[in-house]
């Protein structure tokens, strides 16, 4: 089986698409830093700001009644003795209403053990065994942000770094532009997400981007050299040698990319819904990583 | 040859120890798959860092505390310089443990001053007033509060403000009437001058029930020069009206006369009884604290993750089919695109399996959800490193080498890009394992103990396997090794 991909040809259309991209998620970015109600570039979670987050499910007979999320706000406000946080609660039922997911600012363990039993009271019984509770203090929020950011950006530079001593230096320019492309739209893909869905990242979405970030230079490391290999050996014009290399190592990275894939997809399938969004992150990266170590890195590589 | 046939009893050897190892020591879970509770304490410290001996002395006061409070099976480690994280497996209630953890539980001995008996008297007073409105407040809250008795609070509240000649600056009742009890306590500790006996000098403490009422009360014993302080200290103040307060985090818990039958010897004996109004279970934190002695910084929880039993093992059931799912599906891709390759490397990812498990039970590696997810991603990156290899075999095998020359160069000629392409991976694992949190760590840690795994599992055990494969004729047919389409390229 040989593979036939004009790069050559679709040069133009290639870097359009990179650049569409990049232009959607800065759009997002911005769109999420100026006109949402979270004012950052990207809807930080609870990890980053701190608060209290409980999921607890609910024991029914058969199936569970349905219950209006205001209903139990409203009985909440009656005998809770904080009315302060009430106000900034957020309640959810999921999963036929069987699972309640709430979310509050900040609270001690004794206040957030009071609510789990006001909650008992309007909504119960609850199974204490299913309950899984974090409280986070906004200080070590800031704290875990700071850290995430600063572990991005070592390692972002050591990679960077060995790029550059193990290629020269135009080599080393388009692989971590290719790398930056990634980063930048699955960022740009969450900060929409956040948008559209209030999804949240948490620092294991730090923890995705770094992986990306590992994984994607990989590849293109990879075709790279395969380039390099060939400059050297073919006979073949310098834009034709590109082209022959990609496509000599096209199967060999799509495949890499599906068997990581077909693990993650499997996490997001079974797994446990904490990693769900974790191994979406981290399957986008992956994705938009094998686009740009196939199609982008090389094109830009071509000269016109 | 000879030397490939030793890799083999290598590999198999390898591998009945891996299984060895996990029947006898079991991996050790993470609280989000057992359950359980996690805290996550921070020294507060203003000005500087947490030096090593304070973190030291922090660590070993809250492990005292946690040993006290017969918590079992509690796991006290120390994170990043300045954060404890402590876990506690199973059903236990946090609340208990951070209410004793998060005291600094400094306990001092103070003698009043002269001539401010009347001070005490008024303050004294006032504290009581300000204890009965706090108790009133939490008592109508609970019971469907209405606006007349908060009113009565308020005013209450505003009396004992202009007596104090102090307003508070809270916003919400709660907090001005906590915040005035801060100052009242304040104000009282000041009228007492500090002695040298603290809570250094004790050896132990323990508490009793009083024997006149239902409140319980708390034993303090101290060492021999404790005791001689304490004598020193009730002679100095014996028979006249200045009182000895017992002070705990600047807040006075008694305060005593001493008679004046101790005038000449003080109160000797090296023990002193606290009977405030404690319940039983304040007794208790109280000791557990004093025994554990204070601690030299303040700390706070900042972190708290409470997991139940159930979700804990409904992870560990989900964790498993995703792992079981992924390994089927990688596999069935591999012997669809490689055949007899594929086989082999599925082979190989089995003992990449069970390799990995031997070593995190052996290092060991607490078994967390992302740790798992690292695992089951790296099955995928370990295969990586058997489709490059498969590859150049196929481009060996089709620019028409015979199959052992293909096997041969393939696995030689993929080894550096393999090597290469790990370092990348390896990197970002690294920087995750010093900067990242618990969780992150172990994620971390499975990624990077999967990749350095996979480099063996990958070179050296696939080629063992081919090899020893090939020494087989029936298994020597090219078609076997290539997808019979294809071929004909």
């Amino acid at each position: 089986m040989k593979y036939n991909l004009e790069l050559i040809k679709n040069k133009r259309k290639i870097i359009s698409f990179s650049t569409f991209l990049i232009l959607l998620s800065l759009l997002g970015i911005l769109y999420s830093t100026f006109n949402t109600s979270y004012k950052k570039p990207i809807n930080l979670g609870m990890d980053f700001v701190g608060g209290n987050e409980l999921r607890i499910e609910r024991v029914c007979e058969e199936e569970c009644s349905n219950l209006s999320p205001d209903s139990v706000l409203e009985n909440l406000r009656e005998i809770s003795s904080n009315k302060n946080f009430i106000n900034n609660i957020k309640l959810q039922f999921q999963n036929n209403n069987k699972l309640i997911s709430i979310r509050t600012p900040y609270l001690s363990i004794e206040e957030s053990n009071n609510l789990i039993t006001n909650l008992d009271n309007i909504i119960g019984p609850l199974n204490y065994e299913s309950k899984d509770s974090r409280l986070i203090g906004p200080k070590l929020g800031k704290r875990l942000l700071t850290n995430c950011i600063t572990s991005l950006l070592v390692s972002l530079f050591a990679i960077s770094l060995y790029i550059t001593i193990r290629f020269d230096k135009k080599y080393a320019l388009f692989a971590l532009l290719a790398l930056f492309h990634d980063l930048l739209i699955v960022f740009g893909i969450f900060s929409w997400l956040g948008i559209i869905l209030s999804v949240e990242v948490n620092s294991l979405f730090a923890v995705s981007l770094l992986t990306i970030a590992g994984y994607s230079v990989n590849d293109t490391v990879v075709i790279f050299d395969r380039i390099r290999e060939n400059l050297k050996s073919k006979e073949e014009g310098y834009n034709e040698t590109i082209q022959l290399s990609v496509n000599e190592s096209f199967r060999r990275t799509t495949f890499t990319s599906i068997t990581t894939l077909i693990p993650l997809l499997s996490i997001i399938l079974f797994g446990s819904y904490s990693l769900f969004w974790f191994s979406l992150a981290l399957s986008l990266g992956i994705i938009v990583g094998s686009y740009s170590s196939i199609l982008l890195a090389p094109s830009l590589l071509l000269k016109d | 040859m000879k030397r490939r046939q030793g890799w083999l009893f290598f590999i198999i050897f390898l591998l009945t120890l891996s299984v060895y190892l996990l029947i006898n020591y079991p991996l050790q879970l993470g609280l989000d798959l057992q359950g359980g509770s996690q805290l996550t304490l921070q020294i507060i410290k203003d000005e500087g860092n947490v030096t090593r001996d304070e973190l030291e002395a922090v660590n070993s006061v809250i492990d005292k505390r946690v040993n006290n409070l017969g918590v079992s099976e509690s796991n006290l480690q120390t994170l990043g310089g300045d954060q404890l994280i402590l876990e506690l497996p199973g059903e236990q209630n946090p609340l208990v443990a951070s209410r004793v953890l998060g005291k600094t539980a400094l306990l001092e001995f103070r003698t009043q001053k002269e001539g401010t008996s009347t001070d005490l008297k008024t303050l004294q007073l006032q504290r009581l007033s300000i204890k009965e409105l706090i108790e009133q407040y939490s008592f109508e809250e609970k019971n469907q509060n209405n606006d007349n008795f908060i009113k009565v609070i308020q005013d209450d509240l505003k009396d004992i403000e202009q007596e104090l000649n102090y307003s508070s600056t809270s916003n919400d009742l709660y907090g001005k009437l906590i915040e005035i009890k801060k100052y009242v306590d304040k104000e009282i500790t000041n009228l007492f001058i500090k002695t040298d006996l603290s809570g250094k000098d004790l050896i132990n403490a323990g508490r009793r029930q009083e024997q006149t009422n239902s409140n319980w009360e708390v034993l303090l014993t101290f060492s021999n020069s404790g005791g001689e302080k304490f004598a020193e200290i009730t002679k100095s103040i014996a028979g006249t009206n200045q009182l000895l307060a017992i002070i705990l985090d600047g807040e006075s818990i008694s305060e005593a006369s001493v008679g004046n039958q101790f005038a000449s010897t003080g109160i000797t004996g090296g023990s002193a009884t606290i009977s405030g109004n404690f319940s039983a279970e304040n007794a208790r934190e109280l000791e557990v604290q004093l025994k554990g002695g204070s601690l030299p910084l303040p700390i706070e929880i900042v972190e708290t993750n409470t997991i139940g039993a159930l979700l804990g093992s409904k992870n560990i059931l989900k964790s498993l089919y995703a792992a079981i799912s992924g390994l089927i599906f990688v596999g069935v891709f591999m012997i669809f695109n490689y055949r007899i390759l594929g086989f082999v490397s599925v082979l190989s990812l089995v003992l990449y399996g069970f390799l990995n498990l031997a070593l995190y039970s052996l290092i060991p590696v607490t078994l967390t959800l992302p740790g798992i997810s690292g695992l089951i991603l790296s099955i995928g990156m370990a295969v990586d490193a058997n489709i490059l290899i498969f590859e150049r075999i196929r481009e060996e095998l089709y620019d028409g080498n015979t199959l052992t020359r293909s096997i041969d160069s393939g696995f030689q000629r993929a080894n550096s890009s393999i090597v290469d392409g790990h370092i990348t991976t390896l990197l970002s694992c690294f920087v995750l394992f010093l900067l990242g949190t618990n969780f992150v760590k172990g994620f971390a840690a499975t990624l990077g103990i999967g990749v350095l795994i996979s480099l063996f599992t990958s070179l050296n055990c696939s080629k063992t396997i081919l090899r020893f494969f090939t020494t087989y004729q029936s298994l020597r047919q090219k078609n076997l090794y290539l997808p019979k389409n294809n071929f004909s390229n």
